[in-house]
């Protein structure tokens, strides 16, 4: 049996600031943990038989690992810079692949027919050409110069604007989105998709975001990427095949999919196969 | 095309025969070879451009390293 290369990496199970003595009970690939604040104050996370798991603190989460991790958790710089506001939007539960949350996430074209009026709005559908790699270096999947019209594109936002974006994946279920800061020319507002694999075909989504807005009340920041998440389950969850396919056989990929064929092929490379489909049914 | 990559498999000249015709693509692959495969390919630009983002992808125990393209000069008369 093959090996889950996936087993390595961390993944969120938990958002820091709800941690408590009592803990929250969840799973990751399948097995039962449990996640709650140790009597040191730190961070405890046990797998089924009750070993203690990797734990670390980052970007507003808990993460953890059934396995060995053999780096830290990707670098988010802008996480630190001052002026950001940080906000934990929560959870979304969707009964879909992880690796397909993250799929939809890098998905620009969806925007108006899925986001409509709010990302996205007809006729403004097209997605101009932009710049995909996989950068050796980071060992990341980069899509940039993406720019798109959009009629939100953020709470702060007065109306439409072109938006510019840069995508990255810096690990299989997570992705970051750097998008243009209307208050801040300049600068990139990050919003953030990291995914807990609950099993191959369910996932827990913790959206988080890094932003300059000093004007917009929290919740209305959380609601506003609530609804956008909410809109995203519907057609995550009715996705047919349910897994991803690694294999384009049945799903015939054009060139607005650039990004999604990068990240296919970033998974293909490492093995990262948990929640994909590998030969086309 | 050029396909360059790892192609030790036998799955993927069959799977590009498919993947054309499923994008309705008239092709002939001229060189198959275990690190290199040439096709010539006939049909709108989009579909050209679809089958090499299908061929970029490719089936599970390949792994396809870079595609080139360049016009076939028509022959005519």
């Amino acid at each position: 049996m093959t090996r889950n290369t996936m087993i390595d990496g961390w993944y969120p199970v938990s958002l820091a600031s709800q941690l408590d003595a009592h803990g929250r009970r969840t799973a990751l690939m399948g097995e039962p943990i449990a996640v709650r604040r140790g009597e040191d104050g730190n961070a405890k996370v046990t797998g089924g038989n009750g070993r203690d798991l990797p734990t670390c603190i980052r970007y507003g989460h808990v993460w953890s690992s059934l396995g060995d991790p053999q780096k830290p958790l990707f670098a988010i710089p802008e996480a630190d810079q001052p002026g950001r506001r940080l906000v934990d939007v929560g959870v979304v539960r969707v009964r879909c692949s992880p690796l397909r949350a993250v799929e939809n996430f890098l998905d620009i074209a969806h925007f108006p027919f899925v986001h409509t009026d709010i990302l996205g709005a007809e006729p403004h559908t097209e997605v101009q050409n932009y710049k995909v790699e996989i950068r050796e270096d980071e060992d990341e999947v980069w899509a940039t110069q993406v720019k798109f019209y959009q009629p939100q594109a953020a709470k702060s936002a007065e109306g439409g604007i072109t938006t510019e974006y840069m995508y990255r994946v810096p690990a299989p279920t997570c992705s970051i989105l750097y998008k243009t800061c209307p208050p801040r020319p300049g600068e990139w507002d990050v919003i953030t998709l990291f995914v807990q694999p609950l099993a191959e075909d369910l996932c827990d989504v913790w959206p988080w975001m890094a932003l300059f807005d000093d004007e917009t009340p929290m919740t209305d920041l959380i609601h506003f990427q609530q609804t956008i998440f909410v809109q995203d389950r519907s057609i995550l969850e009715n996705q047919i095949p349910g897994l991803l396919p690694l294999d384009p056989g049945m799903e015939i990929p054009t060139r607005a999919d650039l990004t999604s064929v990068a990240y296919r092929r970033w998974l293909k490379r490492h093995g990262y196969t948990y929640g994909a489909q590998l030969v086309a049914q | 095309m050029t396909i360059l990559g790892e192609f030790e498999a036998a799955s993927f000249l069959p799977w590009i025969e498919r993947h054309a015709a499923k994008l309705g693509l008239v092709q002939a692959i001229c060189v198959a070879g275990p690190d290199r495969i040439e096709l010539d390919i006939a049909g709108p630009a989009e579909l050209i451009d679809m089958m090499e983002m299908g061929c970029s992808l490719g089936p599970i125990d390949v792994w396809v390293e870079a595609i080139h393209r360049a016009p076939i000069e028509c022959e005519s008369g």
